[in-house]
């Protein structure tokens, strides 16, 4: 486990490292972050131009989605692309033969290795809107609340690791493939908005086929109060389930890329 | 026995692609697939300390029986024991005792010193700092890489980056070397530069080294033993020396002619291997080729000699001519 | 001129078998043409508290997506990552070398791709319009003449504008970010956030005159059989214009940044 953390201090150093030396890079992607979560901002106001609540939501409540959905797109961007997105390269450079002559747990390393430095804003800048947001509803959550949110939140990134995970492992059968990251982008997509948002069988799929009602939906709904506890209990047991069957479904592949099923 | 593999087979299924648009089409809507034997019923043993060459032509199946001594590929059939271990249940333990490194693919990180990989590897096979030290200092030295290790990685020359590679994957004093043509495209410098450092890298640790390449001078600089894979068989383990003198018991007389002269004062010196206007190749004999070279400059109009062992491909191409030889 | 032909065949055949290679690639990139949808279910979101927006209906609305959809796919282009990579990775250096404009080697990927997406993209599209009494394309032979004329014009002008920025990449290593955020910011202009139709007239002015509608709104308008004759004139109009002063900048951008380039080195 000590090992595990301290090559994380080391990997993450040295990107650092790397990275530091770009520093108009840096900045120009800092204030890129900037005006992507106004033009997130100012788009939803367009919809509110028409109506002062859609389905249910609020403005404010619509942002506090929104920060999140911003804030789930960095961690995207900053762990899992870098990373998971990787693996169709790692085959076809041999990286991947590298890794599993090494004594370290493969699916750490393509999980962890790298991590997108550029993007360290977008969480602190979502959680920012999030803040705002409830400070013009003028509505505080309880300290339960937050316990409950914070819970969400991290099945919700469990959630889509695992998701992502299942995903990329396919690229060690289907090389060729690099749009699986746009696919995934795309879906994330329909997180901006609250699920209500959808007409029902979309909603029906974005919860239960394509769990994005999990990513920011739901972890919204417990800030505000509104979350029912079959819902949150649903969520960690999808969250735990996921991440077991994205583990094994890696190991098997790793299996039949060592040519053991053939 | 260090390593033992028995009757290990490896078979690949591969995609067929044809050419030209009307082929991509056709294997847009139903692709055809064909079995490749890599690696074909292969025997044998290695003790430790051994320095082994594999040898064969590209895609003969040194690299696949590489990467199932890795542990990187699982047999078809047959057996294979390393240590003890069978590298395919990949054994942290086992992980830990052996090092595979691959001719022109990088572990390196790119934009880094060499030293900032050296600490990662370090971190991974969770050697102890003295021992690092100890170990970076020896390696440093015999490799002579004081030089470069401030300098990015993407800076370094080919040879100055595979020298590095060999330090980054020796950290952790593996047992067992796995090295798939570490001398691929570099130049000659460079190539003896790394042979002499395996040769007294191998001498001091008593490390087991097996090497694979397609360039004789790697394996006879390195190797007394040899293993010779061709469309993966094994067609020959044993001595090198042994192999040359017995398949090739002569050498190459090149010369460059001033006019033609004919065929019979060139048999008259050796048999003619081949003959190009005024260029020509003569098989002498080994004990005698000396003896051949200075009756060749007094008796032909000869403006340019040249003496050289028969290419490797010919020699093995004779093997495989032959079918199987023991040593 | 006819080596010219003779070199786009070639570079097209090649292309178009490369990325017939991708099966799963296609299908994925088939897929992710989300994102309109998701914009249209907000609106029929507020459409199922309000009858009409703006004197839009759900077919409206409806028929507005599915169509961004096709003139996104048909208009958009990615030249500007090629070009950009292109020249960070000195592949540029090696296409000064052809006799060819490197121009002709970029767009040739696209073309490729183009071709791809219109034999799969179209048939799906017309299957939806024809299949869905939400979307109507009101189009006539007359009008649907115009909807090409201005698709065509579309990814012309999506071609010149990457070529603009590319060209900025032999000054700055930013561009990728700059076009973003010029991108970005058209996207309200260009009726991708919202239909144009949804801003108050003063907004929808502005929008009339810059380029960014250019490939997205004003075709997808022509589809969907909201503009007059007098509308469509002035579009294409401002699409020439357009056009012509981003090609202009293009080429002086070109010229000037390959006489750095050669001055500098890769």
């Amino acid at each position: 486990m000590r090992k595990y953390l301290r090559l994380l201090a080391i990997f993450y150093k040295n990107t650092l490292i790397n990275e530091l030396e770009y520093r108009l890079n840096f900045l120009s992607n800092m204030f890129l972050s900037l005006f992507w979560l106004t033009w997130a901002a100012l788009s939803v106001r367009v919809y509110f131009f028409h109506a002062d609540s859609i389905q249910g939501w609020t403005y404010y409540q619509t942002l506090i989605v929104m920060g999140l959905f911003f804030g789930m797109n960095g961690y995207r961007q900053m762990i899992l692309t870098p990373n998971l997105s990787r693996i169709s390269e790692y085959v076809r450079m041999g990286t991947l033969d590298y890794m599993l002559t090494k004594p370290v747990d493969s699916q750490f390393m393509v999980s962890l290795r790298n991590i997108g430095v550029y993007n360290w804003g977008d969480p602190l800048l979502g959680l920012g809107l999030v803040i705002f947001a409830l400070a013009h509803l003028g509505v505080w959550p309880s300290p339960m609340q937050i316990v409950l949110f914070v819970v969400m939140l991290v099945a919700a990134a469990v959630l889509l690791y695992s998701l992502n995970l299942i995903l990329q492992t396919t690229t060690i059968w289907l090389v060729n493939v690099e749009r699986v990251d746009t696919l995934v982008q795309g879906l994330l997509e329909t997180g901006r908005f609250p699920v209500n948002f959808y007409g029902g069988w979309v909603r029906a799929a974005l919860t239960v086929i394509v769990p994005v009602a999990f990513m920011t939906t739901f972890p919204t709904q417990a800030l505000l109060g509104r979350l029912n506890s079959s819902t949150a209990l649903i969520s960690v047991a999808a969250a735990i389930i996921f991440l077991i069957i994205a583990s094994t479904f890696w190991r098997f592949a790793l299996h039949s890329y060592t040519g053991a099923s053939s | 026995m260090s390593i033992q593999v028995e009757s290990l087979t490896k078979h690949f299924r591969v995609h067929q692609k044809e050419p030209g648009l009307a082929g991509s089409i056709r294997s847009f809507v139903r692709r055809r697939y064909e079995t490749v034997r890599a690696v074909d019923d292969i025997t044998f043993e290695i003790a430790q300390g051994e320095v082994v060459g594999f040898l064969g032509p590209n895609g003969a199946g040194k690299t696949t029986t590489l990467k199932c001594l890795s542990g990187l590929l699982y047999p078809t059939s047959g057996t294979v024991q390393v240590l003890g271990y069978t590298p395919a249940k990949r054994d942290p333990d086992y992980l830990g005792q052996f090092t595979l490194v691959m001719g022109q693919r990088n572990q390196l990180m790119w934009d880094l010193p060499a030293i900032e990989t050296f600490l990662v590897n370090q971190a991974i096979y969770d050697v102890p700092e003295a021992e690092f030290r100890e170990t970076l200092d020896e390696l440093v030295a015999l490799l002579d890489l004081e030089p470069l290790l401030k300098k990015q990685v993407r800076k370094l020359s080919l040879g100055e980056r595979m020298r590095c590679e060999l330090a980054a994957s020796l950290l952790h004093r593996p047992r067992m070397i796995f090295l798939d043509e570490p001398t691929l495209g570099l130049d000659i410098t460079a190539q003896q530069a790394i042979r002499t450092f395996i040769r007294e890298y191998n001498q001091r640790t008593n490390a087991t080294v097996l090497l694979t390449s397609h360039y004789m001078a790697d394996v006879t600089a390195l190797a007394k033993r040899i293993l010779v894979i061709e469309h993966g068989k094994l067609r020959y383990d044993g001595d090198l020396q042994a192999l040359i003198e017995q398949r090739a018991p002569y050498r190459l007389l090149r010369l460059t002619l001033d006019h033609a002269v004919d065929s019979a004062d060139l048999n008259a010196l050796g048999t003619i291997e081949s003959r190009d206007g005024l260029e020509v190749t003569l098989r002498v004999p080994r004990g005698s080729t000396r003896d051949a070279a200075a009756r060749a400059l007094s008796t032909l109009p000869v403006e340019d000699v040249a003496i050289e062992d028969p290419a490797v491909e010919d020699i093995i191409r004779e093997v495989f001519e032959m079918g199987e030889v023991n040593a | 001129m006819r080596k010219l032909l003779r070199v786009y065949t070639a570079l097209l055949k090649a292309n178009l078998s490369e990325a017939l290679e991708y099966r799963a690639q296609i299908f994925l990139w088939l897929i992710s043409s989300i994102f309109p949808l998701v914009m249209m279910s907000v609106w029929l979101a507020l459409l199922s508290e309000a009858k009409q927006i703006a004197g839009w209906g759900q077919a409206d609305f409806v028929s507005y997506y599915v169509g961004m959809i096709l003139v996104n796919h048909l208009t958009g282009s990615w030249l500007l990552w090629d070009w950009d990579d292109d020249m960070r990775t000195g592949g540029l250096s090696t296409k000064l070398l052809k006799p060819i404009d490197p121009f002709h080697y970029h767009i040739s990927g696209q073309l490729g791709w183009k071709a791809l997406l219109v034999i799969f993209i179209v048939p799906v599209i017309v299957g939806v319009a024809v299949l869905s009494p939400l979307v109507t394309f009101p189009l006539n032979f007359l009008t649907s003449l115009t909807f090409i004329l201005a698709l065509i014009f579309g990814f012309i002008l999506t071609t010149v504008i990457a070529c603009t920025f590319a060209m900025l990449g032999f000054w700055s290593t930013q561009v990728r970010n700059v076009y973003q955020l010029w991108f970005g910011a058209g996207q309200f202009l260009s009726g991708f956030i919202a239909p144009l139709a949804m801003f108050p007239p003063a907004v929808r002015s502005i929008a009339y005159v810059l380029p960014y509608r250019g490939y997205l709104g004003f075709p997808l308008e022509i589809l969907t059989g909201h503009l007059t004759w007098p509308d469509i004139e002035f579009g294409l109009i401002t699409d020439i214009i357009w056009i012509t002063i981003f090609f202009i900048l293009y080429r002086m951008l070109w010229k000037a940044g390959l006489r750095r380039y050669e001055a500098v080195g890769a």
